[in-house]
């Protein structure tokens, strides 16, 4: 057992290291122009410094040289959020680095916690390894991060910072009751409800044929079995059962009506009425089933003490897909789901936290006391041990089957921010284990401390490489509890972007998959490629990555024309350059070998681990959520779904190549139709109350309109196509409060991790890179 | 003793490097006492090539630059600048004088699971075979040792680089370095047998193999590699393989294995390593040179004497070179197995066509007449 601690003389230690000696120029020179970072990725800012080290900007001029191996680098870029799992990685690979090292902290969660500063699995960077300059942004800009790189240099060269002053402040953390001076509260007070009224079924007559058809028919399949089951909304059911039940009903669901996956697995705790509520959102893709969840849930009594009366039967042996979020509901609630063999161990939190969901686990409230002119910052113990710890026996096991167990990340360069236990046989795969919730920023528990409009910008930051989608799914959950339609010209402005996001995420994507493969240049083509997607952007919203555009009701400002003749120009300048990319990577000989017939996922395969958005549709699932359940305009405009067969690989990248092809259609399309529409209400009117003023522009009113926002009674539940598949948004609502009781994400990464486990298996190793690039896997969307 | 001194002095001053246009300042320094010796000695063949060019003196420059020539090439190719502010007006050349200093003043960390003396020794011991085949490999006319059995030599030595890159990787004793190492013993397999071929092929069409002959036998425009083109290929490829350059960067995948049996090393432990990889590429690009492009052969610049050779000689080889590395921004990385099967099917197939077809011409027109006749009949 190995403690983390931060030693006092350790500050400084380095830069006097280089200031000994006769040889001490010669040493900073050296160091100052050979500054090598090691690739230690910890969070979402990574993006930026990705961009920052491909063409765009190109850090390799400084003398930076992106090393993934943390023996030979000099300087870490803690990119962003440290969570308390990440702070073991990151110690341990601070330990690992030759002396002389420095240390630079990019982004606000990297400073005070920036937007997660009341989070329970967050960490400072500053506790961890001695700090030699702070970049502040959320994310940074690349122009940003490289001024840092640049003062380490000044630093080390012994120069002063002579373009800005820094003021020293000591942070004081929980002010003494009197002291310090109070400030009002910028925005509206947050109302929670004392007693609230939970209820995740209340039905509401709807015209939905099918509905009732299918309902009769449950009714008579599910004889004995369910307690009540109710059309809570088009194309939603919830059937209220027991837990003893809740096996054979979801058998005879399986078998009977053809359900074939589990959307998402959701605890709801509601610690008055002492019980909790656990519900599983299942779904078909048989064609009539597609579009219908049904939200199979039962109630299981909480004791006083916080513990769960009894257990819950996991339903993962039906269907596999259900597996990682049962383990991530025991993380949260302590709910143990019998039959799940994890059960006991944490999955995606650190070792030390338990049950952090509950309601009487509390996070700092905002409070506004300046001690002198710097608010408080809540103090935040850094973890005190490095173990982490591997699934118990599995060593022995190994060993005993003569194999190799080998840990890939959270420090590799192709590991992403998640730890991989590779089990090796030879040169097979036999298993991999995998170990997420590096980037676990627990936006659950956070949405529920804060305003309905306030996660916005919370739930972006699951994905700053598809921004759009991810708080477009979340707006929209909240508009269809709302009943609010959307005008027409903010509809239009919110697909374009949304397509663009795509666009973006998946030339990020590519760019992984093609360093996976050892490719540097696939990368630096499609990033440059994606910097005119993210100047698009800026143009649009302000923001590279992180808009927060889309707000309930419409959009946060219009677009003008010059901005849309630009993201037209880019369309059609993205085809010419994609075909410089085609040449390079996509028809080269060794990835096509790399990729063709790797990591084949049949159809059922596919569907039972629960595979979402284009990885399904490459399998032969004609599913896009596009399609199936239209929002936005997409109905109005002419595109195809993009599907597959072959499942492999090259399938899934091909089909999400072809799939941005299309969605370039849809974005010229739109441009083409928003230009013909005149300008004019962006905001629905119906929500804005007395403010109508504000529906061309909401500046100023922003938080007289949304501050108390209140959703009503129930439970919405929205899907939204994201950039890698399936977004589900779960919002439960007591109806008074007006933050969200409970939020659920799910997140296409999320549902995908179970199919990179199973597409690995029985293949090469170095197969393990092709299929986790293929999958597009995104760590801090999968651990939200 | 003076006999045994003016017989050495007689021995140095027959074999010297024959510069025409320096010869009025040697002729000036000889009869400063002292330095002309000191001339001689220098301008001594064997010395020449073996400490200065295309010896170590040249090797040093080329480590220093070329990285940095790399760097900047795969920086255009890849739509950006590469280094640059080191100093900007020359767009950062010293770039790769800043990492080595940084390589040489950081600490070398010898992990707790290591064996340590082997860890230690194997960045050193690597150096043997690395630099030894410099002393065969001539640049025009200009050579250490010249020998019938130089080709011999340098593939004997040739093909124990991966011996020491296995001894790395099994100092360090982790399993990532372990399972590069493994792989580093397969891609041994790989392309050893082809590669031999492939130079067999040469030998059996030059029917010697002396460098210099063959270096000579090349004179004219006619190089093995019209003559071969197929060895040649084989012999690109292997060297690829041999200096573990991408597609076959496979042993020490920074993405897959972290660098593979390096992945303990640091400072100037890894600074040796980085710089290996480049002398192996420079030894076989060199072979390739003479083996293929025809040496030090190409239009004689008179003044110059025997120094034109060695000048077209290492434009040739900087420019194999060159070739390899920019593999690097091409390719992705194959996978084990798919190497291998390269190596085993579609290599040795080759390499076997190869040595048929040297054999083929030999027998037509007879042994070493071939690439001799038609090279002197041009010039």
């Amino acid at each position: 057992m190995v403690e983390i601690k931060t030693a006092e003389g350790e500050k400084d230690r380095n830069i006097s290291i280089l200031k000994t000696g006769v040889l001490s120029p010669l040493k900073r020179w050296g160091v100052k122009w050979s500054l090598w970072p090691c690739h230690f990725v910890t969070s979402c800012c990574g993006v930026e410094l990705a961009h920052a080290f491909a063409c765009g900007f190109d850090g390799e001029r400084l003398g930076t040289l992106n090393m993934g191996i943390s023996r030979q680098a000099n300087f870490i870029i803690v990119e962003g959020t440290i969570t308390r799992k990440m702070a073991r990685a990151l110690r341990i690979v601070w330990e690992q680095m030759p002396d002389p090292k420095f240390v630079e902290v990019i982004g606000a969660c990297g400073e005070r916690g920036g937007l997660f500063w009341n989070s329970y699995n967050i960490t400072r960077p500053s506790d961890i390894v001695p700090v030699d300059f702070f970049v502040p942004g959320c994310p940074v800009t690349p122009e940003g991060l490289l001024r840092g790189v640049r003062a380490v240099q000044h630093k080390i060269e012994g120069l002063d910072r002579t373009t800005i002053k820094f003021k020293r402040v000591k942070l004081p953390s929980e002010p003494e009751p009197g002291q310090g001076k109070e400030n009002m509260v910028p925005s509206s007070p947050k109302v929670f409800a004392p007693t609230p009224a939970i209820k995740v079924d209340i039905r509401r007559d709807v015209e939905w044929a099918f509905g009732a058809e299918l309902v009769k028919r449950l009714e008579s399949e599910l004889e004995g079995l369910y307690e009540r089951i109710t059309i809570t909304d088009i194309n939603r059911i919830a059937i209220k059962t027991l837990p003893e039940h809740l096996t054979e009903l979801a058998g005879r669901l399986k078998s009977g009506l053809g359900v074939d996956h589990v959307k998402n697995v959701n605890v709801i705790e509601v610690p008055h009425e002492r019980k909790y509520i656990v519900e599983y959102m299942v779904s078909g893709y048989r064609e009539d089933l597609k579009p219908v969840i049904i939200n199979i849930f039962t109630e299981v009594g909480r004791k006083p003490d916080g513990e769960p009366e009894q257990e819950v039967p996991s339903i993962a042996r039906l269907w596999a897909s259900a597996d990682y979020s049962e383990r991530e509901m025991h993380d949260f609630f302590g709910i143990r789901f019998a039959g799940n063999e994890w059960m006991g161990r944490n999955f995606i939190l650190a070792p030390e936290l338990h049950t952090p969901l509950r309601k009487d686990f509390k996070l700092d409230e905002e409070r506004y006391v300046l001690e002198g002119e710097t608010p408080y910052a809540p103090s935040i113990k850094p973890p005190t041990e490095l173990e982490l710890p591997l699934p118990p026996g599995l060593l022995e096991d190994a060993e005993a089957n003569e194999e190799l167990v080998a840990l890939v990340g959270p420090h590799h360069t192709g590991s992403g921010h998640l730890r991989w236990i590779l089990r090796m046989k030879g040169d097979i795969i036999v298993d991999v284990i995998p170990d997420p919730g590096y980037v676990h920023r627990t936006m659950e528990k956070l949405a529920e401390n804060r305003l309905y409009i306030q996660n916005i910008p919370l739930f972006e930051r699951a994905n700053i490489s598809d921004p759009i989608n991810m708080h477009l799914g979340y707006v929209r959950t909240i508009e269809k509890a709302l009943g609010i339609e959307v005008p027409e010209r903010a509809s239009y402005i919110r697909t374009i972007m949304a397509e663009l996001s795509r666009i973006g995420a998946f030339f990020y994507d590519s760019g992984i998959f093609s360093l996976f493969l050892g490719h540097s240049t696939g990368f630096m083509y499609v990033w440059a490629i994606r910097e005119m997607i993210l100047e698009a952007m800026v143009r649009a919203t302000g923001s590279r990555c992180t808009p927060s555009f889309i707000i309930p009701g419409g959009i946060r400002r219009d677009i003008s024309r010059e901005v849309l003749e630009l993201i037209d120009n880019f369309t059609s300048a993205i085809h010419r350059r994609l075909r410089k990319f085609e040449d390079i990577f996509i028809y080269n000989p060794v990835f096509v070998a790399r990729a063709k017939d790797v990591g084949v996922l049949t159809k059922e395969e596919a569907i039972r681990c629960g595979i979402v958005g284009p990885f399904l549709r490459a399998s032969g699932v004609e599913y896009d959520v596009r399609k199936v359940e239209p929002y936005e305009v997409y109905d109005d405009l002419d595109w195809d779904i993009t599907t597959g067969d072959a499942g492999d690989c090259l399938g899934r990248y091909m089909g999400r190549y072809e799939e941005i092809k299309e969605s370039l259609r849809i974005v010229k399309q739109a441009v083409d139709t928003l230009k013909s529409l005149p300008r004019g209400e962006i905001i629905s009117k119906e929500l804005l109350g007395e403010y109508k003023a504000a529906s061309e522009d909401i500046k100023g009113h922003l938080f007289h309109v949304y501050g108390n926002l209140v959703l009503p009674r129930g439970e919405w539940t929205t899907v939204t196509e994201a950039a890698r598949g399936t977004l589900l948004y779960s919002i439960v609502s007591d109806g008074e409060s007006n933050v969200p009781y409970r939020v659920r994400i799910i997140t296409p990464s999320w549902l995908n991790l179970r199919g990179i486990v199973e597409a690995t298996k029985g293949e090469r190793v170095a197969d393990f890179w092709a299929i986790y690039g293929s999958f597009g896997y995104f760590p801090p969307e999968a651990d939200r | 003793m003076e006999e045994v001194i003016n017989a050495l002095m007689a021995a140095i001053m027959s074999n010297q490097v024959n510069i025409p246009l320096l010869q009025p300042l040697f002729r000036l320094m000889v009869q400063i006492p002292g330095a002309g010796f000191m001339v001689s000695f220098i301008l001594w063949k064997p010395f020449f090539a073996a400490l200065i060019s295309p010896g170590f003196a040249t090797l040093g420059i080329l480590l220093l630059f070329f990285p940095w020539v790399e760097r900047k090439l795969c920086g255009r190719i890849q739509w950006r600048v590469g280094p640059h502010e080191i100093v900007w007006w020359l767009g950062g050349i010293i770039q790769l004088l800043a990492d080595s200093l940084r390589f040489l003043f950081q600490e070398v960390i010898v992990h707790k699971d290591a064996q340590r003396p082997y860890f230690l020794q194997f960045p050193f011991l690597t150096f043997i075979p690395t630099l030894l085949p410099l002393l065969f490999i001539p640049a025009g006319s200009i050579v250490a040792i010249q020998t019938p059995y130089a080709i011999q030599i340098i593939l004997a030595l040739v093909c124990l680089f991966p011996l020491f890159i296995i001894g790395l990787g099994w100092a360090s004793n982790s399993r990532f370095a372990f399972i590069g190492t493994v792989r580093e013993a397969f891609m041994y397999f790989a392309y050893e047998v082809a590669f031999i071929v492939a130079v067999l092929a040469m030998v059996i069409l030059y029917g010697t193999s002396d460098l210099v002959e063959i270096g000579a036998h090349q004179a004219g425009w006619v190089w093995g590699i019209c003559i071969n083109p197929v060895a040649a290929v084989v012999f690109f490829i292997g060297a690829a393989m041999a200096t573990a350059r991408l597609p076959f960067e496979i042993a020490d995948a920074e993405q897959e294995l972290a660098a593979g049996p390096h992945v303990e090393y640091s400072g100037i432990g890894f600074g040796l390593i980085y710089v290996i990889c480049y002398e192996k590429a420079y030894i076989l690009s060199g072979l390739m040179t003479v083996l293929f492009l025809g040496g030090g052969s190409g239009p004689q610049i008179g003044v110059l004497g025997e120094l034109s050779g060695l000048i077209w000689f290492l434009l040739k080889t900087f420019i194999v070179m060159v070739t390899l590395f920019v593999l690097r921004v091409l390719y992705p990385r194959y996978r084990l197995d798919q190497a291998l099967n390269i190596g085993w099917s579609s290599l040795l197939s080759l390499s076997l066509f190869a040595l048929a077809l040297s054999i083929a011409i030999t027998a037509v027109a007879g042994a070493g007449a071939v690439a001799g006749a038609v090279g002197g009949g041009i010039v």
